[in-house]
């Protein structure tokens, strides 16, 4: 039963040139409803920066005891590239940017058991060379 | 043929060598024969010299004696691998190689020597006679606190030393009886009855003082709401959330349903009116130690502990 309309407010707002980017504490206030899926609340914050919902970052959503109102971060970066560039890998993988490649656990467990036999810097060039 | 024409390049050389050899093998026999004729008549004794010096020697000779063998055998034509000659000459060369740095250790001596013999007996003061005495490092003159430190070193150094406390007067502990432990109980239980809800309300009816209507959530709650902000602010700030750790976790879920709960609860009075000693809840509220976190989220900590 989703009653009542969702309100997006932006607090703390600031432009951070260093990072390309525009920060704020994202504020939504959903009464009757239970929390808002990022999804919804990147496209709202897309139509009120005027900018496309890709460059959209929202993490970090807590709701307050009682329901209602739910606080969290959001990053607006200036272009896709970088975003790629400043954004840490679990955030690219949300939005489908990246995927961690993970060889088989066979091959993890075989590479753990060379590196035993080496000590210090060695250690990263032992995978390298599979015998 | 090619080998022809080397041969023959080659044998005018070899003759000269040959001729070389020849000449100085006259000259080294005639050398010898007179050392020999020396030593027959008497002239130089050959006893008593340094014993390194003979075994070099006759290494030496037996060394040659073995090395004509072989080149003996070579221009003959025959073969030299296998022969004994050689393993001789491998291990008479190793030995020689072994005392030459004896022998550059012992020059001094033999300089010495050497002189000696040539220039007869040395003076008193010449300091070719001199070799060091340990005996001049030691000082002669406190020999007594000398040996006495000795003999004390020894001593000590026989066990390993172990810590000794040191020895003060004990005195008798008075506090903790269980007199007194009783007594601060009950003082402590009659403190917290004056505190509850009822005492006060009593208080009020009787006082004259102005009623005080405080729409306060107590003292422990204020603090707790001054830490949330301070948390909230860091969170905004930084753009991190902070770990809940389950302690706060529990106590949050805990705030929420003992307000409901309090409501029955007037207080454990017994302790005016003459109860014995109700279970006391002894209330330890440990403030919740500092969080473990990571880059960010280091920075926060808690105001009070």
């Amino acid at each position: 039963m989703s009653e009542g309309v969702v309100t997006v407010r932006t607090r703390k707002f600031l432009t951070n040139r260093l990072m390309q980017r525009k920060q704020m504490v994202v504020d939504v206030l959903h009464p009757g409803r239970a929390t808002i899926p990022k999804t919804e609340i990147r496209e709202k914050l897309a139509k009120m920066y005027k900018t496309t919902p890709d460059v959209v970052f929202v993490f970090g959503f807590r709701t307050q005891f009682g329901g209602g109102k739910t606080t969290g971060f959001g990053l607006i970066y200036d272009t896709l590239d970088f975003a790629k560039k400043m954004e840490p890998n679990y955030r690219l993988a949300r939005h489908g940017l990246y995927e961690k490649k993970k060889p088989s656990r066979k091959q993890r467990k075989e590479r753990k058991n060379r590196q035993k036999k080496v000590r210090g810097v060695k250690k990263t060039k032992v995978s390298a060379g599979k015998k | 043929m090619a080998d022809d024409q080397v041969i023959a390049q080659d044998l005018p050389k070899a003759m000269d060598v040959l001729n070389d050899i020849k000449t100085q093998a006259d000259s080294v026999t005639g050398h010898v024969k007179d050392l020999l004729k020396k030593v027959k008549d008497g002239e130089i004794s050959t006893a008593k010299g340094i014993s390194f010096l003979e075994s070099k020697y006759q290494l030496l000779l037996s060394y040659l004696i073995n090395l004509t063998y072989v080149m003996l055998k070579k221009v003959e034509g025959g073969s030299i691998r296998g022969d004994p000659a050689v393993t001789r000459i491998v291990e008479i060369r190793t030995y020689l190689e072994k005392m030459r740095p004896i022998d550059h250790k012992l020059k001094y001596q033999v300089d010495k020597l050497v002189k000696m013999a040539a220039m007869g007996e040395l003076s008193e003061n010449d300091p070719l006679r001199f070799k060091p005495n340990p005996d001049n490092l030691t000082s002669k003159l406190a020999e007594s606190s000398d040996e006495s430190e000795a003999s004390d070193d020894e001593k000590d150094t026989g066990k390993p030393k172990v810590y000794v406390p040191p020895k003060l007067a004990p005195v008798h502990y008075d506090e903790d009886t269980p007199v007194q432990r009783q007594q601060k109980k009950e003082e402590q239980a009659r403190k917290r009855a004056l505190r509850s809800s009822l005492i006060r309300e009593l208080k009020e009816a009787h006082s004259d003082a102005p009623q005080e209507i405080r729409d306060s959530v107590g003292f422990r709650r204020s603090v707790e709401t001054q830490d949330d902000r301070h948390q909230r602010e860091y969170e905004e700030d930084y753009f991190v959330r902070l770990a809940v750790s389950k302690k706060q976790k529990r106590k949050q879920s805990m705030g929420m349903v003992s307000t409901l709960n309090q409501i029955t609860k007037f207080g454990d009075t017994s302790a005016l009116f003459g109860g014995e000693g109700g279970a006391s809840s002894s209330k330890k509220r440990k403030r919740s130690s500092k969080k473990g976190k990571k880059g960010a989220k280091k920075g926060f900590k808690k105001r009070r502990k």
